[in-house]
């Protein structure tokens, strides 16, 4: 037994009375970190059960099903706030990269809770490469978004397309990451790299957005 | 193994228009650019998920949502471009013709559900649909003079689309893995088109 949820309240305990705590925008970026956490709790529940309905082995399961359900479910507390609190276009990139810290420190917790951790090489190398995917999913979204935020059909859309962004990098990811070596080596790399690239660009590419 | 090589041609040919676009896209700041950077980008990504299931696995994906799914973004991304492009609609009434478009995508779309998914296709359908409506109203819209540098970008999404579903036909009637399946060689047609993308759009932002 892993006791996911014990390991869930013991996490976000501190958060819940921290929100409380604060006000404005330390408050909705703690929410966002939490929601994150919940995501990842949500998404292995959804993920197992879509497995069982598909008969889909555990394989397909972190290749297939996992990467959609993960960035559906990181996407649509945004959508929500989005399309109901119509936010400020700056504030989104905050939020959107809070979730996705959330969905890797809670999926990271978990790894550490199945798997020892023993090895710090390896914990290193997953822990950055894991965590540096999300937030590159994350910021795949936020930046997407904040480009294509004029209309409102060109958000609604294009937002739609991003999801699929983000699904198709998070499955390349996983099916680098199961493999042995070499494969792995590169899985591992390419969140790291994209995330440099992001770094590199990604302030050029928001001024197009201004 | 010519599946892996027409494949590889077109991550190749797909992640050639990405580069070039999203250089072109920081370049100019024009938004045109950034989402062809999208269409073909996340096309190319669909394509490498599937090659490297295909690498690793020697089979297809089973449940296929992830390829198709960036597939179909894809052809969001060139809705949006061709939108952005043409800009605000004067008001011109639509041609007739234009019609052909729902039409021949319903037709497609009955020939398919005999084997394929209801949902997939749906989606598919609807998208394509879009996709060759807007690409023969700008057909239309830019027969102009001085409209008719956008012209190129327009044939170039009509033949997308219509090499796309002959992609699919194909793939209905030949499955041998040889060089005398059309379905390979509209494949590679396929590809060519996204090298022939960055090229019309440049004539276009620029008329």
């Amino acid at each position: 037994m892993n006791y996911i949820e014990n390991v869930f309240i013991c996490l976000i305990a501190p958060l819940l009375v921290a929100i409380l705590c604060f006000g404005g925008r330390e408050r909705r970026n703690l929410l966002f970190l939490l929601w994150g956490m919940t995501a990842c709790l949500l998404s292995s529940y959804i993920s197992t059960f879509l497995a069982a309905v598909q008969g889909a082995d555990l394989k397909s399961a972190s290749m297939e099903i996992a990467p959609l359900v993960e960035e559906c479910l990181k996407l649509f507390p945004i959508l929500f706030w989005l399309l109901i609190f119509e936010p400020d276009r700056n504030d989104v990139s905050g939020c959107v990269l809070m979730l996705a810290l959330g969905f890797a420190t809670f999926e990271n917790v978990c790894y550490l809770t199945q798997n020892g951790a023993e090895s710090l090489l390896l914990l290193l190398i997953r822990g950055f490469s894991a965590g540096a995917m999300h937030v590159v999913c994350g910021a795949i979204l936020a930046i997407g978004m904040l480009l294509l935020w004029d209309r409102l059909w060109l958000r609604v859309a294009g937002t739609a397309g991003l999801l699929a962004v983000a699904v198709t990098y998070h499955g390349i990811y996983n099916i680098l990451v199961s493999q042995p070596r070499a494969a792995a080596l590169v899985g591992y790399l390419i969140p790291i790299v994209t995330a440099a690239v992001l770094w590199f660009f990604g302030r050029k590419l928001l001024r197009m957005a201004v | 193994m010519i599946e892996s090589t027409v494949n590889a041609f077109q991550l190749g040919t797909t992640g050639f228009c990405t580069c070039w676009s999203l250089v072109s896209a920081l370049k100019s700041g024009k938004r045109p650019w950034l989402l062809l950077a999208l269409a073909s980008g996340v096309f190319f990504l669909g394509d490498l998920y599937w090659q490297l299931y295909l690498l690793f696995y020697g089979m297809t994906p089973p449940y296929s949502y992830i390829p198709y799914l960036s597939w179909n973004a894809s052809y969001v991304f060139l809705f949006l471009l061709i939108q952005d492009v043409r800009g605000l609609r004067s008001r011109v009434p639509y041609s007739r013709v234009l019609w052909l478009a729902p039409l021949f995508s319903a037709g497609m779309f009955v020939f398919y559900m005999q084997r394929g998914d209801w949902i997939g296709n749906i989606v598919s359908s609807i998208l394509m649909c879009l996709l060759l409506w807007y690409a023969g109203d700008c057909l239309f819209l830019w027969r102009n003079p001085n409209k008719r540098g956008k012209r190129p970008l327009a044939w170039i999404l009509l033949g997308f689309c219509l090499i796309e579903y002959a992609v699919w036909t194909s793939s209905w009637f030949w499955v041998d893995d040889t060089l005398r399946n059309p379905y390979f060689w509209f494949d590679a047609l396929l590809s060519v088109s996204f090298l022939l993308f960055p090229f019309a759009l440049r004539k276009a932002v620029d008329a």
